[in-house]
């Protein structure tokens, strides 16, 4: 399924400046999976050692945040965005 | 002849470079580097003359090490240090828990010859090598998983961590590292076996009437750049000279120091009974009423001098167990970063200081490069 990818932020820099890139994959998951394949960089900026998405980093499925869906097991539709955005988590 | 030294200074906020002419009376300031994220220490590799290692531990994106190959013009990120899954062992809380990265604390080029390693210490506390000059990183089991983990406790920051990486001079196999709270460990094997060496040293402040083998209260541990089995450190609970005849650890006394307390320490490059510290009142960990200021001592601690010619009189101030350095010109220039953004810099081995910089963020580390 032809997803597009947004990246903002630090999670561009990450990945040398890019803003948006398209990916396939059938849910969230293999939409990230196939985004670090294209852009190795992002690998562990994305996700600890253990594969677990990072604690400061948002994934959003076009309006929602999917820790609210399925996580990464949420299935995406073609045309879909996914935006990946540095969690709001400074200020102190 | 030097022609010029660098001074790599980690902040809050990223990392600046001050680089002066062998004089070491100018200072021009660059950076940041990966600007407005934390980076807690960063070293320069003299083996190659080029490189640094930036122990970058960001929250957005996670921790990370960052090499640069030429001087911190441009930089690539380094594969991260990983615990292989099912690594488990104490990181803080109750009992153990599965291991994973979090921090990277301290960098250290391996020894002459070997000149692609590079260790690095982390959080939870691991040491990890790199045969391929710190791109690429691998877990030595034998100290994260050394049976007396146990007795390790939440030291530095609240977690337990290694944050000092002393490779002597003459053997590259022989390695001590400082754990917070775990103690002192040494390798003679090139870290397949530890074992801890925390024979003399009290903790009467922390642990009254307790003989400990492990899980003391390590700040700062150096070893001499040149001078085998010469090592020195700042603990929690005073000052002490590593003695390799009898393998155990000599006080370095009270004489002349304001309190036994502080983080930061430094080794003379040339001298190996001359060492520098930062002492800090305890509990709010600044310098005392007389103001901040350098001790050093000329005979493996037994007597200081404090040294703050130059520096604003009865000025607290906060230094980190990283935050000083002294590089290896002759004389030697002798280094320190506050919590306050500045950097002080001794072009006389301590006697007089200037501030080389000023409103920086503040610094978590302070390191040398002295180019040749």
């Amino acid at each position: 399924m032809p997803v597009t990818v947004r990246l903002y932020g630090a999670y561009s820099g990450f990945a040398g400046g890019a803003r948006e890139t398209y990916v396939t994959g059938q849910t969230v998951g293999a939409a990230l999976d196939a985004l670090v394949v294209t852009h190795p960089s992002l690998r562990e900026r994305i996700r600890d050692e253990r594969g677990r998405l990072r604690e400061h980093l948002s994934v959003y499925l076009n309006k929602d945040d999917v820790r609210y869906l399925e996580g990464e097991a949420t299935p995406v539709s073609e045309g879909d965005v996914v935006h990946l955005i540095p969690a709001v988590s400074g200020g102190r | 002849m030097a022609k010029s030294v660098a001074v790599l200074v980690g902040t809050k906020k990223g990392l600046f470079v001050l680089r002066s002419s062998a004089a070491r009376t100018r200072w021009k300031v660059e950076g940041p580097h990966m600007a407005g994220q934390p980076v807690t220490h960063a070293s320069f590799d003299p083996r190659d003359g080029s490189s640094i290692y930036a122990a970058v531990n960001a929250t957005w994106g996670g921790p990370r090490i960052e090499v640069s190959r030429d001087l911190g013009k441009s930089w690539k990120t380094a594969a991260n240090p990983a615990f292989p899954e099912g690594t488990v062992g104490r990181a803080g809380g109750d009992g153990d828990s599965e291991l994973t990265f979090k921090e990277t604390w301290h960098i250290e080029p391996g020894h002459a010859s070997t000149p692609k390693v590079v260790w690095a210490g982390t959080a939870p506390a691991a040491l990890f090598r790199s045969d391929d000059s710190g791109m690429s990183w691998t877990l030595l089991p034998g100290l994260s998983g050394h049976p007396t983990r146990k007795t390790w406790n939440p030291g530095g920051a609240g977690s337990i961590n290694l944050h000092s990486i002393a490779v002597d001079a003459a053997d590259p196999k022989k390695i001590a590292v400082g754990i917070s709270s775990g103690g002192v460990y040494e390798t003679r094997d090139g870290g397949k076996t530890w074992a801890p060496r925390n024979a003399g040293l009290t903790t009467e402040s922390y642990a009254p009437g307790v003989i400990m083998e492990s899980g003391q209260c390590v700040h700062h541990l150096v070893a001499h750049p040149t001078v085998p089995n010469v090592r020195f450190m700042q603990a929690h609970e005073g000052i002490w000279w590593w003695n390799d005849a009898q393998s155990r650890w000599d006080s370095g006394g009270d004489t002349g120091r304001p309190a036994n307390y502080g983080f930061a320490a430094a080794i003379h490059p040339h001298d190996t009974e001359t060492g520098y510290v930062f002492p800090l009142d305890w509990p709010q960990r600044m310098s005392n009423e007389l103001g901040a200021a350098v001790y050093r001592t000329r005979d493996r601690g037994k007597t200081w001098k404090r040294m703050s010619s130059g520096l604003p009189k009865r000025a607290p101030m906060e230094v980190m167990r990283e935050g000083m350095a002294t590089d290896r010109l002759d004389p030697a220039g002798v280094y320190f970063g506050t919590n306050a953004g500045e950097v002080w810099a001794s072009a006389d081995e301590g006697k007089t200081w200037q501030r080389a910089a000023e409103y920086l963020p503040p610094v978590l580390s302070v390191g040398t490069a002295t180019l040749v």
